[in-house]
């Protein structure tokens, strides 16, 4: 059995990811069918950061990743020296 | 059957015809301009899905790692004893 800590980090990731995942599909998916004057909408931002939102999240990503693949690669060459 | 990875390429190829077609009008049918707002995110949209599923595999994994602490423990001790036991022997430990 995981620890307490960890079982409560795990499930906290799995809400984390189906809210991420609910809200997303919610406004990709079921906001054009919804009308203009609707309460729902006021939830939810324009379209245009539907994609523009995850894309910049996107290159983010890529560039920690970047950022620690090289920080990790010169630690390395700088102790082998 | 064709490899694994011509097979994903396959698969992303058909639905990238298949999007372009919608998304660029190519297809000779009449479409809800809601249908295309549907459409045109698509691509975007399987990639969010995809992470969502992901981080939600790794913190389920997490929760239900099967940690069995008293093994844990027999196995650093038995470590211990042979560790002492080979270095008794001369065998030289870095």
């Amino acid at each position: 059995m995981a620890t307490g800590m960890d079982q409560a980090l795990g499930m906290g990731l799995v809400a984390f990811a189906g809210a991420i995942f609910s809200y997303y599909t919610i406004w990709v998916i079921f906001m054009p069918f919804v009308d203009d004057d609707h309460v729902l909408q006021q939830f939810f931002l324009p379209r245009f950061y539907a994609i523009a939102l995850p894309v910049v999240a996107g290159l983010i990503f890529l560039t920690f990743i970047g950022v620690f693949v090289t920080a990790v690669t010169l630690a390395k060459k700088k102790k082998s020296k | 059957m064709a490899t694994k990875l011509v097979q994903w390429i396959t698969a992303l190829v058909l639905f990238a015809s298949v999007w372009s077609a919608f998304v660029f009008d190519l297809v000779p049918v009449q479409l809800d301009p809601r249908i295309k707002e549907v459409i045109v995110p698509l691509p975007v949209y399987l990639l969010i899905v995809f992470a969502c599923f992901s981080l939600a595999t790794i913190g389920y994994r997490v929760a239900t790692f099967n940690d069995c602490e008293e093994a844990a423990e027999s196995l650093k001790k038995e470590i211990e004893e042979a560790r002492k036991d080979l270095q008794e022997k001369g065998f030289k430990f870095t």
